[in-house]
């Protein structure tokens, strides 16, 4: 490792402040960012922690809503129950070393084509909620590792409306276990949102033909028609284009199943 | 009785409780230097220069050594000096060490070697079967060729022919140790290596010619590997001379051992391969007539490319008798990672291939392979219990190999019922075809395959051993022999069979270390061999001290039991009759050596008797295949293998289940990768799956088959590290039948059998 300082602020105002420093960086759970500084694929000056900051810890819930900081564990996350389909997913992030230290915020942040919260968020129509504004997630995820936040803003908290329903089914890479195909699949009085992580080029996406089959009737068998197109879709030594394309559907039907 | 006993592996709690001492935990001298290789991160081209500034100046660096620094540069091949420890002008794949850097940490090392620049005229790159056939890219000259008769009659007048071919991936051993070694310069310029290697030997014997000095300047200590599997046989020489040549310049010990990156980049794997084949048959699918093309992809240096792809050869048979067969085995040199030893050996590939004709004749026959197999054993040997159905004996013999070895002890028509017996072969054969009829996505499988394995190494020569054994005047024992041990019980077994020899308990022997200084001019622990070549040694030394003993009593029916010597009517303390014996200036340490009998093999010809014996062994796998997507799961596996009368029933059952497991991991998960540059993308967990404890199969039944070895080996048990690995087979073949049951078509399934492949299989076979 190289020398760079921590500062381990108590408030989202001290954070915000700590960030506007020269070459600053948060650090939530560090599971991405520490092996990512030991690389040298980054070297900022100071590292802003942002476990001590109490406003951006817990869950709470009021009425539909569900309200996760930006700095609660995975770990936190699986163990709560009030978003039946968001805990399930929670918990089938990483191992539990991991699920005990990294943070919502920090995958958000992070937005790692085959991570699985950002399914999650874009499914759930979650409201990203930062020091200075709130992002809608359809406005959120703008790419492979791109996300809408500007340079030193800080995700203080996630807004999820709870859905009718909702289930993750996570087709999973057998080495790291991370998505090769992840699908988040949510129902709402106002219609089924569909989101799909590890598969596409461009990063997180919605499957808006499956989401239109899916308001209709709510069951595996309305996606039978359907088919993803291979054209975006990442090929690499774990799986082809074809293959993720073909397992979207696949798994977009499991996580009907299972939700319903 | 301490052989025979199911008694843990002798360090099995130390392996648990971290004790037990690996190269990388032995205490260091102070003033330790630590070695980092940089790799070339071009498959193939000329390298121009180094550029080391920057390196050189990192901290901690003590020393920075190129092809430029080193002359004559020593040489790590176990065969045929074509192995430079550096690159000296021709890169020949990406990874190949370009310099080391001696530092006064592994951390600093591993800095430095990033800060390397090297200048490298690219050239273009021989990687696949395709461009080394196209280049006539091999080694041995060309092509090899065995064969019986000529199969081209045969498969004219057959009344069906086939043609196919399989692929098989490579696999990385992944040994939970890495690759080390450590080098403490002695006086005198001697040197001591203490090195995770299978082959003390070869590493004393490479590292005595790297630093231009007598073998008897160098002595190599093993205590334990953390698995080998074969990736430590020739694969330790390289660390092992780099320490040696730092520690004799720099006068300091010299510690080194690949990052998992590294091992993965720099060091050999097992052979891929692609065996196509021709074949004639019956109706009953009895094979009249075989051809066999193998293409074995050995990477940029011999190594052990030779007897791997000879290997393959003499196991394109199996377990059946082939009247008219033809193997033409060209073995490829590409730009990548020199291919080498790995558990089976060649073996494996070999097996697969007739294992897949097999398939693809009881698919063209809508038959059952079992059936298939069974009218193409090779004949039961005579006595075998349960004897074998009764022959016509106007038949001609099936009985010998295509290289001309009697098979004298075949079992695997009594084994596979017994097999089929205990796993209730016929009503679940039944029940998976019921379940196939029934269910529309997930599809079951079986696959019953044999395993006959030829035990002995087939460079006749390297079937010897030695050991040495005192007895101190306490009446404890120090037991030393020539072989290795890598987790799989060497060392337990051998101390069971001085133990025994004795009539002593286990506590009274010590195992101790392999040692270049004690034992010489061992054989690599390989070929299943440990045992049965060191086991032998140690009884010779063991009854030599025994024989001093019997004689100073005087009693020629003197015997050793129960920690007692009976002789003359009298029985007294083992331990009180050897210090009486010690008084009486008897000898009481010992050497043993021993040569396998009755082998013989002309390579040339391709015809003698390679093998001691032959290990056998059968598996019936279950799987469930979701036809949706290619995921599948090992429902049960049965086993029953022939070890023989067994050392120690624990560990064989540890082995049996270990090589299982390794085996379904090379033919269904483990993938490795190379990209068109001739990069490896799999190098590291996170890209490269081996099986967990959660991938074997959830109902897991072992059986040993009863019956004692009919040659005379150590106390008649069979050699067990590497037939288990091929039953492994019965994965594959069990994932193509539940493939097979989605449509018409064979499922010319190639391995490793990936959910992707599978899928693209399922699609095929329904198209
Ligand atoms: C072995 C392993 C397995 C894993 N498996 C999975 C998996 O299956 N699925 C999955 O989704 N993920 C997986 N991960 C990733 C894991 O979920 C990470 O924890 C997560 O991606 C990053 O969260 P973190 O809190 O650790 O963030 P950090 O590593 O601390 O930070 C990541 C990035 O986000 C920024 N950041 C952190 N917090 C905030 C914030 N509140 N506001 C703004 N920016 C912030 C950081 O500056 C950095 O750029 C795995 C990781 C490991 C090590």
């Amino acid at each position: 490792m190289y020398n760079f300082d921590v500062v381990t602020p108590n408030t989202i105002a001290e954070a915000a402040a700590a960030m506007a420093g020269d070459e600053a960086q948060a650090l939530g759970g560090g599971q991405t960012l520490i092996p990512t500084l030991k690389q040298r694929l980054a070297s900022p000056n100071t590292l802003v922690s942002l476990s001590g900051v109490s406003e951006m810890q817990g869950i709470t819930k009021s009425g539909d809503t569900l309200r996760i900081g930006g700095a609660t564990t995975h770990h936190a996350v699986a163990s709560d129950g009030s978003y039946p389909g968001l805990s399930g997913l929670a918990g089938q992030i990483g191992d539990p070393a991991v699920r005990n230290r990294g943070t919502i915020g920090g995958s958000l942040a992070n937005n790692d084509p085959a991570a699985c919260y950002p399914a999650a968020a874009l499914a759930s129509g979650a409201t990203i909620i930062t020091n200075t504004r709130e992002i809608a997630a359809d406005d959120y995820f703008q790419g492979m590792f791109e996300t809408a936040l500007e340079e030193g803003e800080i995700i203080t908290a996630v807004s999820f409306p709870i859905p009718q329903a909702a289930n993750y089914q996570k087709f999973v890479q057998p080495a790291s276990r991370f998505a090769l195909v992840g699908v988040f699949v949510a129902k709402y009085a106002s219609g089924v949102r569909v989101a799909v992580t590890g598969a596409s080029n461009d990063g997180v996406f919605r499957w808006t033909e499956a989401e239109e089959a899916l308001s209709r009737d709510f069951s595996a068998a309305a996606l039978e028609g359907l088919s993803v197109s291979e054209d975006d879709m990442i090929s690499d030594l774990h799986g082809t284009a074809r293959y993720r394309a073909h397992l979207i559907k696949v798994v977009t039907a499991r996580a009907v199943t299972a939700a319903s | 009785m301490s052989v025979a006993k199911p008694l843990p592996h002798d360090a099995a709690a130390l392996h648990v409780t971290g004790a037990a001492r690996y190269v990388d935990d032995i205490p260091t001298p102070k003033g330790t230097l630590h070695i980092a290789f940089a790799l070339s991160d071009v498959a193939h081209g000329r390298l121009n220069g180094l550029d080391l500034t920057a390196a050189r100046a990192a901290q901690g660096v003590h020393g920075v050594w190129s092809g430029d620094d080193i002359s004559p540069m020593p040489d790590c091949s176990p065969s045929v000096h074509d192995e430079p420890l550096l690159c000296t002008g021709e890169v020949q794949f990406l990874g190949m060490p370009l310099c080391m850097i001696v530092a006064d940490s592994h951390l600093n090392a591993r800095r430095a070697a990033a800060l390397v620049r090297a200048d490298i005229t690219p050239a273009q790159a021989i990687l696949s079967i395709e461009d080394a056939m196209a280049a006539k890219s091999w080694f041995d000259g060309g092509p090899r060729v065995y064969a019986r008769g000529d199969p081209d009659p045969a498969l004219k007048a057959a009344p069906h022919r086939l043609t196919g071919a399989i692929e098989m991936g490579a696999q990385e051993h992944f040994y939970l140790e890495g690759q080390a070694a450590l080098a403490l310069p002695q006086e005198g310029g001697d040197m001591v290596v203490h090195s995770s290697t299978q082959h003390p030997t070869e590493v004393q014997h490479k590292v005595a010619h790297a630093l231009g000095v007598p073998m008897h300047a160098v002595r190599v200590e093993v205590r334990r590997m953390g698995g080998g599997f074969g990736g430590k046989e020739s694969q330790a020489n390289a660390l092992a001379i780099a320490c040696a040549i730092a520690a004799a310049r720099t006068g300091r010990p010299c510690k080194m051992r690949y990052d998992r990156d590294d091992d993965f980049m720099v060091t050999g794997k097992r052979h891929d391969a692609r065996v196509a084949y021709e074949v004639g048959f019956d109706d009953d699918g009895r094979l009249l007539g075989v051809r066999f093309t193998h293409f074995v992809r050995c990477g940029w240096a011999q190594d052990l490319s030779l007897p791997v792809a000879d290997r393959a050869m003499l196991h394109a048979d199996n377990a059946y008798f082939l009247p008219a067969v033809e193997i033409t085995s060209y073995r490829l040199r590409t730009h990548t990672q020199s291919a080498t030893a790995f558990r089976g050996f060649g073996g494996p590939q070999g097996m697969l291939g007739i294992e897949r004709v097999i398939e693809h004749v009881a698919h063209h026959l809508a038959r059952d392979p079992l059936a298939v197999r069974r009218v193409n054993f090779y004949d039961e040997a005579g006595g075998a219990s349960p004897p074998g159905p009764p022959r016509d004996i106007s038949e001609p013999k099936r009985n010998t190999t295509h290289y001309g070895q009697e098979v004298s002890d075949f079992c695997l028509g009594g084994l596979v019922a017994d097999l089929e017996d205990r796993a209730g072969y016929g009503a679940r054969r039944e029940a998976v075809d019921a379940w196939n009829a029934r269910e529309p996505i997930l599809k079951r499988g079986l696959g019953l395959t044999p395993v006959k394995f030829g035990i002995s190494f087939t460079l006749t020569h390297l079937n010897q051993a030695g050991a040495l054994v005192h007895v101190y005047q306490d009446g404890s024992v120090h037991l030393n022999h020539g072989g290795t041990e890598m987790g799989q019980g060497l060392f337990q077994k051998v101390a069971q069979v001085a133990a025994h020899r004795f009539g002593v308990g286990l506590e009274a022997i010590k195992i101790t270390a392999t040692d270049t200084g004690k034992v010489p001019n061992t054989s690599a622990t390989a070929a299943s061999s440990g045992s049965d070549l060191n086991g032998m040694a140690v009884q010779v030394a063991c009854d030599k001290i025994k024989a001093a003993i019997v004689d100073w009593l005087g009693d020629p029916q003197a015997r050793f039991v129960d920690g007692m010597v009976i002789a003359k009517g009298e029985a007294r303390p083992f331990a009180e009759v050897v210090n009486a014996a010690y008084q009486a200036r008897v000898p009481l340490s010992a050497t043993g050596f021993y040569k396998t009998p009755d082998i013989a093999w002309d390579r040339d010809k391709g015809q003698g008797r390679p093998f001691y014996y032959f290990a056998y062994g059968a598996a019936l796998t279950e799987v469930v295949v979701d036809t949706l997507t290619g995921e599948n799961r090992i429902l049960r596996t049965d086993i029953v293998h022939d070890v023989g009368a067994s050392l120690n029933p624990a560990l064989d059952v540890g082995q049996i289940e270990g090589g299982f497991v390794q085996g379904a991991g090379w033919l269904t998960m483990e993938e490795l990768v190379w990209d068109d540059a001739g990069r490896l993308r799999t190098h590291a967990p996170s890209t490269y799956k081996i099986p967990a404890a959660s991938d074997r199969p959830a109902e897991f039944n072992v059986h040993l088959w009863d019956g004692a070895n009919r040659e005379d080996t150590v106390y008649r048990s069979k050699a067990v590290g590497e037939p288990p690995f091929m039953l492994g087979m019965s994965a594959l073949m069990a994932l193509s039948d539940a493939v097979a049951a989605c449509g018409d078509r064979f499922p010319a399934l190639d391995a490793p059998a990936t959910p992707e492949r599978l899928l693209a299989a399922i699609e095929a076979v329904r198209a």
